[in-house]
């Protein structure tokens, strides 16, 4: 078991260490960040004074070596644009970010598990496609679209909810949807799928043979066990909408990391950028690592094969 | 006054390092946690005595310290807000006194001397004295830095009023850089900076402006508070919230909702529909930012652009009319000028000419009976409609272009490396005067300069030694004369910033200060009594 | 039932298809699009690109205001929104399809040889796909046309590049059940090379799994550009995509000019919804395995 938690460790960390690489030089070939800083017109000097300031001037290996450096460290740099460290930024707007991605999954789960529900016992009936379109409503439509068509709806023309920003409970409704019925799908096919193994399983047969009434078998014994890969892709996709986030926080202007992420792309703001990037990709590599700590622990075959 | 770039204001140049430590980080995380659950700082818009913002750009704190603006308008927003100048424009003038009440120049030109006004406090009740002006010079440090001490041989304070700037020679624009085209004639207090450092001062800035920092939300929100022993006068308006909505379409949502009392850009038909809407106004101001079609190829002998008869086709295959009818309700002004009309040393041309006839003869007169093919049209996408509209009128003509939109941060990496060519749409805000303006983009040796005309260049020359300032300005007439005869560019339009404003607000100071895009002075801005 | 389906070659699948539940309606959209996309010269009955300034926001003809000449109206430039969305039906339907080839055919290739070589070759591209995941889609599109620039071409390559990693993943995992089959060893007894049994025997067991998710790619691909373009770096500008409408469009949401969205936004819907449901039924008739997409 040791074996198997070390040489993930070591492929996480090195999934990292890829992560922060790449991320390093593709920031670096977006472009110059002086020249968006400096006023129209300004001369070279002005501009070499710009990018000494920003550290830009020194060999590649170095700027490297020291964003590395100060990473492990637990600093993340500190940004052209707000002139603020990156973690502190990061940290500011991390909370909106989780609760966002929070109750989209709840939205998702509430969307996508029901329908999956029925589209598994209904299986090949009308109902079965209904379920299937419903879900899949989030999927085909921009979540921007989704975003203006609800604020046009709920906030403009009914005035029910508040149209953007943050504050209220009743501010995370609108964006949350919006974001949460694309993931719905994705919860809504594993949903019904696995419900669809859980039932054709020999367990259920045994359950039914034995007389159970079918609505008792869906409850009770095949719900719980279909529902165990879908929590765990939830798990992942909690860590994605975080990322994903940055149509729907610009529509609702709702302070997260995503339009965070998406500003210091547009003003090149290298720090920035690699910050949220690395700090987002840990939390991805970390994830993964416990779920497949987690599948190791369960199921002894897959620590045996590593 | 200086300009508007039209778009989101790049980045300043960075201070100093800071260290928060990490404990500070997940200090404020929980903190956020609890704003996120708990709702933020400001109140609703119907609240008494408070204006609440929509703003378009997401703001910066160096936007802040006046030590490092460089030379766009954006940071301006917040420093008439919270910070006051020795000088600065103001309704009515370009240079009006503010912390200085009187200054004169010496006969050579080479010494200015400030009379400050007395009795002016900062935020936190300190005198403003010679020696803040002095230390708020020398703190400054945007891109214009390098100038100043250049040319600025030495500052002396015989006494707590009066500060005397030496200059090494004679140089015009000295008060125009000094109080206009940079924040070095913006004061901050010298002790309480020192105290702080310079990001203890990003995060808790105090200035003599008519309004005081309350709290900042990056990205999110600014609130200020009224600073009720301003000189000029008290503020009517006890709180401004200042709220960062990048979508145009969310912003009038919120403007419409009553959330938000003033929503800046509010563009095409979000324009036309605060017009319809009742209880909204629509807010229009005309900024120095006027865009152009400029040609880059026409000193290649080999280029179509090379003939002039073909750049004034160009220019009179456009219906710029229409197209400001359609795009901007009309409210640009067509100045047929590449200059900002309100800068000093403008020279009005004479009005545009769309004759699309004339243009199909003049093409074949340079022999192209047919028109050609003239390449890409390279533009900022979020001008893109402009850029649309006017490849479209091109086109009719028989020039035919297709247009190449680019992202901004791309847009002006390409003209400063000059790897465009055949038509590139260009809008600038950039602060100054038509001297600096004739530097950047059409004198021999400018940053974004393909290729210049010789008689241009050597006028260039003489007005800058020029110290006479009606013989100056024949100079610099005559230039502008010359491009608009050479056809150097087609002038499209100097651009209207459209804002919109609610049922609540009385005076919002939109339009009061030539050529700015947004409220000032604050402190002349009013609510309407319920 | 839930019978495990072998490892078998693919056109004795075929034959066990069942027409029963075929999707019709989905089939026939998607036919549909085709055959618009192709035909858009003929059925196209304006210039998508010319418009004029005079008539601008006209609405659709069943509402007051509009005429027969222009009969889904027209958009902020005077252009007609029914051409516009026609030769849009070409540039979704071309880059749609041409990205999730691109993506497909590199992540096939790398997923296959990642799975079946395993050991070092297996670790580098999967220490890649987790970078690549790591980096959202949205985000890494949005750099790479900072870096290369919107064109439509450039947009294929982007989102090839992007979604890439999906295929690899899937097409690996399958591949990794596969070696341990009968088939396979026997191929490697018999003494074929590698590469041969990646691309003889491994290949066409895969093809199922990569066109179900080729077609569900495609519903994310569509989006993807609207997305993209609403953030400004999609398919420029004037080339009409339906993605670059809704987002031209969004303005006119709010003041009540609905067709600039919600007709371009309906395209959308159709195509992407069409596509996936055909590929769940797709997916269920190859191979109820593919439990992961």
């Amino acid at each position: 078991m040791r074996r198997f938690v070390t040489k993930r460790l070591g492929y996480a960390v090195l999934s990292l260490f890829l992560l922060s690489l790449t991320i390093f030089l593709l920031v670096r070939v977006t472009g110059d960040p002086a020249a968006l800083m400096a006023e129209p017109g300004a001369s070279a000097e002005q501009l070499a004074a710009i990018r000494k300031n920003l550290g830009l001037d020194q060999p590649l290996w170095i700027q490297y070596g020291s964003f590395m450096a100060n990473f492990l460290t637990g600093d993340l740099g500190h940004s052209f644009y707000y002139n603020a460290p990156v973690l502190d930024l990061y940290a500011a707007r991390l909370p909106y970010s989780l609760l966002l991605a929070a109750v989209a999954m709840a939205f998702s789960l509430l969307i996508g598990i029901p329908s999956g529900i029925l589209a598994a016992v209904r299986v090949g009936t009308m109902w079965d496609g209904a379920g299937k379109v419903f879900a899949l409503l989030g999927l085909s439509m921009p979540s921007f679209w989704i975003g203006l068509v609800m604020i046009l709806f709920f906030s403009v023309y009914l005035g029910w909810l508040p149209s953007s920003g943050a504050g209220t409970p009743l501010h995370v409704i609108m964006p949350a949807f919006a974001l949460g019925w694309y993931f719905a799908a994705a919860h809504m096919r594993l949903t019904r799928s696995s419900m669809l193994d859980v039932l054709g399983s020999e367990y259920v047969k045994l359950a039914r043979l034995k007389g159970l009434p079918e609505s008792l078998v869906v409850a009770k014994h095949a719900f719980k066990n279909a529902l165990i890969p879908v929590i765990t892709l939830a798990g992942i996709n909690l860590v994605i909408m975080i990322n994903v986030a940055v149509v729907v926080e610009t529509v609702f202007a709702w302070p997260g990391i995503g339009r965070l992420l998406y500003e210091g792309i547009s003003f090149r703001d290298f720090p920035l950028v690699q910050g949220i990037v690395l700090l987002g990709g840990s939390m991805i590599v970390v994830v993964n690592l416990l779920v497949d700590i987690l599948y190791a622990v369960v199921d002894p075959r897959i620590r045996l094969e590593a | 006054m200086g300009g508007f770039d039209g778009s989101p204001a790049g980045p300043k140049a960075g201070g100093g390092e800071l260290r928060l430590s990490r404990r500070n980080a997940i200090a404020g995380a929980a903190a956020g946690v609890g704003v996120a659950m708990a709702g933020s700082g400001s109140a609703a818009a119907g609240l008494q005595g408070q204006l609440t913002y929509a703003v378009h750009i997401s703001l910066a704190p160096t936007w802040f310290d006046p030590a490092e603006t460089s030379g766009l308008v954006t940071p301006y927003m917040l420093l008439y807000a919270m910070h006051d100048a020795v000088a600065k424009p103001m309704p009515g003038s370009q240079l009006a006194p503010a912390l200085a009440e009187s200054w004169s120049v010496s006969p050579d030109g080479r010494v200015y001397d400030f009379t400050l006004r007395e009795g002016v406090k900062f935020h936190n009740g300190e005198p403003v004295t010679a020696d803040d002006v002095k230390f708020s010079f020398e703190r400054y440090r945007g891109s214009s830095a390098a100038v100043f001490k250049s040319r600025v041989a030495s500052i002396e304070i015989p006494d707590p009023r009066h500060v005397r700037t030496t200059l090494k020679q004679p140089w015009p624009d000295f008060l125009m850089f000094y109080a206009s085209t940079t924040g070095a004639g913006w004061i901050v207090p010298r002790k309480y900076a020192e105290k702080v450092g310079e990001d203890g001062f990003k995060k808790a800035p105090v200035g003599a402006g008519p309004y005081k920092f309350v709290s900042f939300n990056p990205g999110v929100e600014l609130v200020l508070e009224a600073f009720d022993q301003y000189w000029r006068k008290p503020p009517q308006v006890k709180r401004l919230v200042l709220k960062v909505i990048p979508d145009e379409s969310t912003r009038l949502a919120a403007l419409k909702r009553g959330e938000v009392d003033i929503a800046y850009s509010l563009r095409g038909e979000l324009a036309e529909e605060v017009v319809r809407t009742e209880g909204l106004t629509l807010k229009p101001v005309v900024i120095d930012s006027p865009f152009w079609l400029y040609f880059p190829d026409q000193w290649n002998v080999k280029s179509p652009w090379h003939d002039v008869r073909v750049r004034q086709a160009a220019a009179l295959a456009l219906d710029m009319k229409a197209i400001n009818d359609a795009l901007t309700l009309g409210y640009s002004r067509l100045t047929n000028s590449m200059f900002p009309d309100s800068f000093d040393f403008y020279w009005q041309p004479p009005p545009m000419v769309y004759d699309p006839d004339k243009a199909k003869k003049l093409l074949a007169e340079a022999g192209h009976p047919n028109g050609f093919d003239a390449g890409e049209y390279f533009c900022d996408i979020s001008y893109a409609n402009l850029g649309e509209t006017v490849v479209d009128n091109l086109q009719a003509v028989g020039i035919r272009a297709r247009l190449r939109p680019s992202e901004r941060a791309a847009f002006i990496q390409g003209i400063s490396d000059k790897i465009y060519k055949d038509i590139v749409q260009i809008g600038s805000g950039a602060f100054g005067n038509v001297a600096t303006r004739f530097q950047s983009w059409i004198v021999k040796g400018g940053p974004y300069v393909y290729g210049s005309y010789p008689q241009i260049d050597e006028l260039y020359a003489a007005q800058a030694a020029e110290l006479d300032r009606g013989r100056r300005t024949e100079i610099l007439h005559k230039m502008q004369k010359l491009v608009h005869e050479l056809a150097v560019v087609a002038p499209l339009w100097q651009l209207a910033f459209i804002n919109g404003q609610g049922a609540r607000v009385g005076e919002s100071s939109f339009g009061k200060i030539a050529g700015f895009p947004y409220t000032a002075p604050y402190e002349d801005q009013t609510l309407k009594s319920t | 039932m839930n019978m495990r389906a072998t490892a078998i070659a693919l056109p004795s699948r075929i034959a066990g298809f069942r027409l029963g539940d075929f999707p019709i309606f989905p089939a026939l959209i998607l036919g549909g699009i085709l055959f618009v996309a192709i035909f858009a010269d003929w059925l196209s009955p304006h210039d998508p690109q010319l418009g004029s300034l005079r008539l601008r926001f006209r609405p659709p003809v069943f509402q007051a205001g509009g005429s027969w000449e222009h009969v889904l109206g027209t958009d902020h430039l005077g252009r007609d929104v029914l051409s516009r969305l026609i030769y849009g039906a070409r540039v979704s339907v071309v880059v749609g399809f041409t990205a999730v080839v691109v993506a497909g055919v590199l992540g096939t290739v790398l997923g296959i040889v990642s799975g079946y070589l395993g050991r070092w070759v297996d670790q580098v591209i999967m220490r890649i796909t987790d970078t690549w995941l790591a980096l959202p889609a949205l985000t890494f599109a949005i750099f790479l046309a900072a870096i290369v620039g919107p064109s439509e071409m450039n947009i294929v390559i982007i989102l090839g590049a992007v979604y890439w990693t999906r295929y690899a993943r899937v097409v690996r995992s399958e591949v990794l059940s596969m070696k341990e089959r009968e088939f396979v060893r026997l191929a490697i007894v018999a003494g074929c090379s590698k590469w041969t049994i990646m691309r003889r025997h491994i290949l066409p067991n895969v093809l199922n799994s990569a066109i179900v998710l080729g077609t569900l790619m495609l519903g994310v691909v569509v989006v993807a550009e609207a997305s993209l373009s609403f953030l400004g770096v999609g398919v420029p500008p004037p080339k009409p995509a339906w993605g670059l409408m809704l987002s031209d469009g969004k303005k006119g949401l709010m003041v009540g000019y609905w067709w600039l969205t919600v007709l371009p936004g309906l395209c959308i819907m159709l195509m992407v919804l069409s596509a996936n449901l055909l590929g769940d039924w797709l997916r269920d008739k190859l191979d109820p395995q593919l439990r992961q997409l």
